[in-house]
């Protein structure tokens, strides 16, 4: 028999490191009021983050807060089911929604992006809790359909879910991908597909077509649920028919890249945000708990934003 | 030590070393999958799928995806051995082998046929820059055997390696060069002609030309020895460095480019560590191929007996002209390199 494989391969995800490490997984909720709450969470976690340098990959977490709200809150198992990022660039987004299930410590978040961090603004084979990562575009949903092979063949009771982008629909090894896990009826694959309509040039419809997105999916054999990507019931409902397909399944997702934060303004690159004088302030005061909107600190530190963004 | 067991020549040939080897490993082991891009019976992978068709999956023709899938496979533990042409295996999907294989350093096995110009095909299949390729990304082992004892033997070998390994098969009949004394091991280099004036330094196909090579050079008084290097990353750097010290001249010899395969991880040995000792590099000098037969193509790029006869009998200063091989008919089950 085989040598012992390293134990973090056997796992669903790559353990935080100690000093990183939360209180633990949260309990599941469906509570559509909280989904939503964990959502607006994430956004004030991104941009306590993007603060720090004063750039970063904004627009990301902004158009995918509730997809992850729902995905790590409702619906992952977390330490069973395995969860593969395939634009790197979302780490950020991932970052924040682990500390919103209990995943990661928030106090962490002070470190994205920072020389030496664990928690990079791309993420690599050292970032925590995730199965794979691929910053390489259109490579994650191939390590999907490996994954969700593996637990078919071991009859075991795993999902895998993909995160992707839309404009990672442009890389063929995606249709490669898709081919395959339809072939195979992988019905333990659910893809969520964050349709933002945007790229590094631009929106994604003066580059190329990629409509229609959820037709070519349904030609390829997927189950395809479309949904409006910032309304975390719809999320749910879809994210639970998905899990109880045979077949593979996406979630073509709408969404704006700048979502929640009406006072920064959607007229400047959404795909990598640079913070002009007052933004950070602005973007705190769009994504302030709801109940109480709290006045936004007058001169916050970056690190201090981002360790108590959420409080 | 690795034993020697060297046969004489003419030497015979097999079929389906590799095929017949994973199929008995795979039936030891259950985490053992097979993975085939098309090209099944053309890379030996026919006989698990007959045999044991739940450890063989057909990805089809798409190679980066085989690549990720591979990577998701090993992720939960299992040993992924992947099968197409080595070109196919490298150049295609080379970001993806990079990111979700070599970077995690997964227990994914590449094992690519029609190595250099083996191949009829032309520069599409000719697989001459694969070595380099895998050469250049950490945690990968890369392996070029010489003969059928080889193959079978490396097919366990790398599934016992932890992490990923390239490894390159001559396709269809695989001669057989040595006996059951030979034993293989990573990185272990081997001198299975000793000792010589000249050291050939020989990896794959090359290291039985190099072997009838040295014959035709002892038999015109100038020694020869052979030093079969079938892990050429990481190289055996003591091997290496004791073929300079013992050596007037090395040749190197592969089926490949002379850029970044054996004859680039030699001349980074010697010159690391301040070795004199001539080079010459026998092996694809820096172009492509066209599309003809592999001996045709072994003579008109120097990859021949007599090229590689030919490079060390200058290497060593020999005045006049450099002896030449007879040519050898060979009968069908028998192999003589060209």
């Amino acid at each position: 028999m085989p040598t012992q494989r390293p134990a973090v391969l056997e796992g669903a995800c790559r353990p935080a490191p100690p000093e990183l490490a939360g209180s633990g997984p949260l309990p599941a909720t469906a509570d559509l009021a909280a989904l939503a709450a964990t959502a607006r969470r994430i956004r004030r976690h991104a941009v306590g983050m993007v603060a720090i340098a004063g750039m970063g990959y904004l627009g990301q977490a902004t158009s995918s807060a509730e997809l992850f709200a729902v995905l790590y809150r409702a619906v992952l198992r977390h330490g069973r089911d395995r969860f593969v990022l395939s634009p790197g660039h979302y780490a950020i987004t991932h970052y924040a929604a682990a500390v919103e299930a209990g995943l990661l410590a928030q106090g962490a978040l002070a470190t994205y992006g920072v020389d030496g961090t664990w928690l990079e603004s791309i993420s690599t084979e050292r970032t925590p809790l995730v199965s794979a990562t691929c910053g390489a575009l259109g490579q994650g949903l191939s390590v999907g359909v490996g994954l969700a092979l593996a637990a078919a063949l071991a009859g075991e009771d795993r999902r895998t879910f993909v995160f992707a982008s839309d404009g990672e629909m442009e890389e063929g090894q995606t249709w490669e991908a898709a081919m395959f896990a339809a072939h195979h009826g992988l019905g333990g694959l659910v893809l969520l597909l964050d349709c933002n309509g945007s790229q590094v040039d631009g929106p994604i419809g003066t580059v190329t077509t990629i409509e229609p997105v959820s037709a070519k999916w349904r030609s390829f054999g997927w189950d395809v649920h479309g949904v409006d990507g910032h309304n975390v019931g719809a999320i749910l409902a879809a994210l639970e028919a998905a899990t109880a397909s045979v077949r593979p399944s996406v979630l073509v997702a709408r969404t704006v890249m700048l979502e929640g934060l009406g006072s920064v303004g959607d007229d400047r690159d959404a795909h990598f945000v640079t913070f002009g004088p007052g933004d950070v302030e602005r973007a705190l005061a769009d994504t302030a708990p709801a109940a109480s909107a709290a006045p936004a600190p007058a001169a916050a530190s970056a690190a201090a934003v981002a360790a108590g963004a959420a409080s | 030590m690795s034993g020697v067991d060297l046969l004489p020549f003419p030497w015979t040939t097999t079929t389906k070393p590799y095929g017949s080897a994973l199929l008995e490993l795979a039936r030891a082991r259950p985490d053992v999958l097979a993975l085939g891009a098309d090209l099944t019976r053309q890379t030996e992978t026919d006989l698990i799928r007959d045999e044991l068709p739940q450890q063989f999956v057909n990805v089809g023709m798409a190679e980066q995806n085989l690549m990720g899938i591979a990577s998701g496979l090993a992720r939960t533990g299992r040993c992924v051995f992947v099968h197409t042409f080595g070109v196919f295996a490298t150049r295609r999907p080379f970001e993806q082998v990079a990111m979700q294989v070599a970077y995690p350093g997964l227990d994914v096995k590449i094992v690519g046929f029609m190595p250099g110009l083996s191949s009829p095909g032309g520069p599409s299949h000719q697989a001459v820059d694969d070595v380099a390729l895998m050469r250049a990304l950490p945690n990968m082992t890369v392996m070029d055997v010489a003969d059928a004892t080889e193959v079978r033997q490396a097919v366990a070998l790398i599934a016992e390696r932890e992490g990923p390994c390239s490894l390159r098969l001559k396709r269809g009949e695989v001669p057989v060069l040595f006996g059951s004394e030979h034993r293989l091991a990573v990185p272990d280099a081997q001198w299975i002609l000793e000792p010589g004036n000249v050291a050939v330094i020989a990896s794959g196909m090359l290291v039985a030309t190099a072997v009838r090579a040295a014959h035709v050079c002892d038999e015109a008084g100038l020694p020869v020895s052979v030093l079969n290097v079938p892990t050429l990353k990481p190289i055996d750097r003591e091997a290496v460095l004791e073929a300079a010290r013992r050596s007037s001249a090395i040749v190197t010899a592969e089926n490949h480019s002379v850029v970044g395969g054996l004859g680039s991880a030699v001349a980074e040995v010697l010159a690391e560590a301040g070795a004199a000792t001539p080079l010459r590099r026998v092996g694809v000098q820096d172009t492509y191929a066209q599309a003809s037969s592999a001996p045709w193509l072994f003579r008109e790029h120097g990859l021949d007996v007599n090229a590689v006869a030919q490079a060390a009998w200058t290497a060593a200063g020999q005045p006049g002209q450099a002896p030449t091989a007879a040519d050898v008919a060979v009968e069908p089950g028998r192999y003589a390199p060209v």
